[in-house]
């Protein structure tokens, strides 16, 4: 089913370039999150109002924090196009992000579930905290994994826990086990998104083309570098910091351009090792969620996520 | 395939799996999340590992890291303080009982510092706040096991510190003032000492005027206003050790809504905070130097001190973040002058050991 997630008429027609914003901003989203809304609210039958509200609700907020992010990144581009700070000036840019984060309170007010209205602001307050954290380590390259899993569980994970809450919330079912065993599965998720958009800068399942090493030449070291570096001295940090290409990085590991890669790909294996750590213990919520559900299509649609958002790949099954 | 299984407190199971007694034979349930800590609601997810598959350092080692030796310069300096200044005050009235204060505090305190890491770990402070040191969440020992090992050893404490008492009747008093005092931190300390603000001050007064007293009063020689000033000063300056630990886990204490000085401040009230508390360490230094030690200790080890200390005063104003690697270079930076100050009272109350000079140079 596809919902239309903008449309012009729902902003004032009166205000200048904010339609013309937001067409490039919802133009080329892939709209994973309100797919995953979607997924999540079909075996509950959820009415297909509802659903569009909350499919909205996550893009807006999703949209709205790119709005922001590419000012705060100093980011160019945004879907290869220029980033809307860049095209429309930064004012522009906040006052749109600010809008759709009002858009969002405005319509879910009107649905009138105020679970739904605190649950929603608690996530986008999450979402700041993340940013503002995330700001805050820019430029430090001895942070260690769990501490930028603190960032990527505010500022990531908060929006996968909003997708697949947010139906059974909007249902008026409340039940705290299932709302804590979901909240465990969207943190896990979030967490695996996270580690492998991170392991797109090294290039590592690198299938859409992702530029190599912006996060470490912006100055922000990400969850696989943190990883790589837990143990390095400061002549390899610095090497690592220095590096404009992947064999450059590679160097770090050994001035042996051949044992170099190897040890590069040992780290990733490592790494991928601790990944299929938490995605078992995501299968362990599964199982949890399928005894309190008792809805096995839900399950099997929820099993392969993370085939998609870790491996980057399609599900096998 | 990793087995977990998550359990509510209310659950059973929970309470055998947090204290480490699993009931698959040659099995450990090791926790690897934990939700809403210190409330009927708390949640844990165990992942039940096979024993033998943990790897465990030698018993020798589980056991140093558990009683963390490192922390027994704590306890070791103010002996040695006390022991010189009544040697040189010739007030050095029972060795023995005395030499038995020592054996009594050495398992006490190791005893307080593995309930320590007990509490922490079963009220889930340091199951948020995750240490990867410590030996109950690596699994190498049980809560259950550490908790048997903290009594055995308060008990030894407790059978040491009976010919003081017979010896020195007073010791009872000094001893009743802790008993209460712990009594109370109980009551009102959910997670440790170190985590409510009571809790912080009754951790002071413990750690500094009470150790001191007790360990005086063992030698004979009744408490005085000079052991009780270097007291509080060492309870400042422990203190201070507390809350740069606190203030690196600043984000995750106040996210799982842990009580302390520096929550209540928040990351930049709690950075001045440090760097006021050091600065008043400083003063007590120089009032302490000013009313029991000669001119020139107070003047050399002041001017050390102070120098010393201005890297720490920089390092703590330029912190940006309450993640990242400066809060633990803050620690590293903090626990260093901490040291300094610790060879300083060494070396000036090695001084006036040697040359028994009555405090004047």
């Amino acid at each position: 089913m596809n919902l239309k997630i903008y449309s012009p008429k729902d902003f004032p027609a009166y205000l200048p370039k904010l339609n013309l914003l937001y067409e490039d901003l919802f133009h080329g989203g892939k709209g994973f999150r309100s797919k995953l809304v979607q997924m999540m609210s079909l075996p509950i039958s959820l009415p297909l109002d509802t659903q569009h509200l909350l499919c909205q609700t996550i893009e807006f907020i999703h949209n709205a924090s790119l709005l922001h992010d590419d000012l705060i990144d100093n980011s160019q581009l945004r879907r290869g196009k220029p980033a809307a700070w860049a095209k429309y000036t930064p004012e522009y840019a906040v006052l749109a992000g600010d809008y759709l984060l009002a858009r969002v309170m405005v319509n879910l007010a009107g649905f009138g579930n105020i679970k739904l209205v605190q649950f929603t602001s608690e996530t986008i307050s999450d979402l700041l905290e993340g940013e503002w954290l995330q700001d805050s380590i820019v430029g430090d390259f001895f942070i260690g994994l769990d501490q930028l899993d603190r960032v990527h569980n505010l500022k990531t994970a908060s929006l996968f826990k909003w997708c697949l809450r947010a139906p059974f919330i909007a249902q008026e079912n409340y039940d705290d086990q299932l709302h804590r065993t979901l909240d465990e599965m969207g943190t896990i998720l979030g967490q695996l998104f996270q580690r492998s958009d991170d392991l797109l800068d090294y290039d590592i399942r690198n299938d859409e083309g992702k530029t190599i090493l912006g996060d470490l030449k912006s100055g922000y070291l990400n969850s696989f570098g943190a990883f790589v570096s837990k143990n390095m001295n400061r002549a390899q940090i610095d090497q690592m910091v220095k590096s404009h290409n992947l064999d450059e990085f590679k160097k770090c590991f050994s001035s042996d351009p051949i044992l170099g890669d190897k040890l590069f790909k040992a780290k990733v294996e490592e790494f991928d090792q601790i990944n299929i750590k938490m995605i078992e213990l995501y299968e362990h919520h599964l199982v949890q969620l399928d005894n309190q559900l008792k809805m096995p299509d839900l399950i099997k649609s929820l099993r392969p996520l993370t085939e998609v958002l870790y491996w980057r790949r399609k599900p096998k099954s | 395939m990793s087995e977990y299984i998550t359990l509510k407190k209310n659950d059973p199971l929970f309470e055998k799996y947090i204290w480490g007694v699993c009931d698959k034979i040659g099995f450990t349930a090791l926790p690897v999340t934990s939700l809403n800590i210190e409330s009927p609601e708390e949640i844990a997810t165990f992942e039940i590992v096979k024993t033998e598959s943990i790897e465990k350092p030698s018993v020798f080692t589980i056991y140093l890291r558990l009683i963390k030796l490192k922390r027994f310069v704590l306890i070791l300096v103010p002996y040695f303080y006390v022991a010189v200044k009544n040697d040189v005050d010739n007030r050095f009235f029972d060795p023995l009982s005395f030499w038995f204060s020592l054996l009594a505090m050495i398992f006490l305190f190791a005893g307080f510092n593995i309930r320590n890491d007990v509490n922490d770990f079963i009220s889930g402070y340091d199951r948020v706040n995750i240490n990867h040191n410590k030996p109950i969440l690596k699994g190498w020992i049980s809560a259950k096991r550490a908790a048997m090992v903290s009594s055995a050893f308060i008990f030894l404490a407790f059978i040491f510190s009976l010919p003081i008492m017979i010896r020195q009747a007073e010791e009872m008093r000094v001893l009743a003032v802790v008993g209460v005092l712990l009594l109370l931190g109980q009551l009102l300390s959910k997670n440790s000492y170190k985590n409510k603000r009571w809790g912080e001050i009754i951790f002071f007064i413990l750690i500094g005027p009470g150790v001191v007293s007790g360990f005086q009063v063992a030698l004979g020689s009744g408490i005085d206003t000079e052991v009780l000033a270097f007291g509080i000063l060492w309870a400042w300056a422990i203190q201070f050790l507390v809350h740069l630990n606190n203030f690196g886990n600043l984000l995750t204490s106040a996210q799982a809504q842990i009580k302390n000085t520096m929550t209540r401040y928040g990351f930049d009230g709690a950075k001045k905070v440090i760097s006021y508390w050091w600065c008043g360490f400083i003063i007590l230094w120089v009032i302490y130097h000013y009313h029991y030690a000669s001119v020139f200790w107070s003047w050399f080890t002041t001017i050390i001190l102070v120098f010393w200390s201005l890297p720490t005063f920089i390092k703590v104003s330029q912190i940006q973040s309450p993640l990242g690697s400066d809060t633990r270079l803050i620690k590293k930076i903090g626990y260093k002058n901490f040291m300094l100050m610790v060879g300083l009272v060494i070396l000036e109350f090695s001084w006036y050991f040697l040359t028994k000079n009555s405090w004047t140079l």
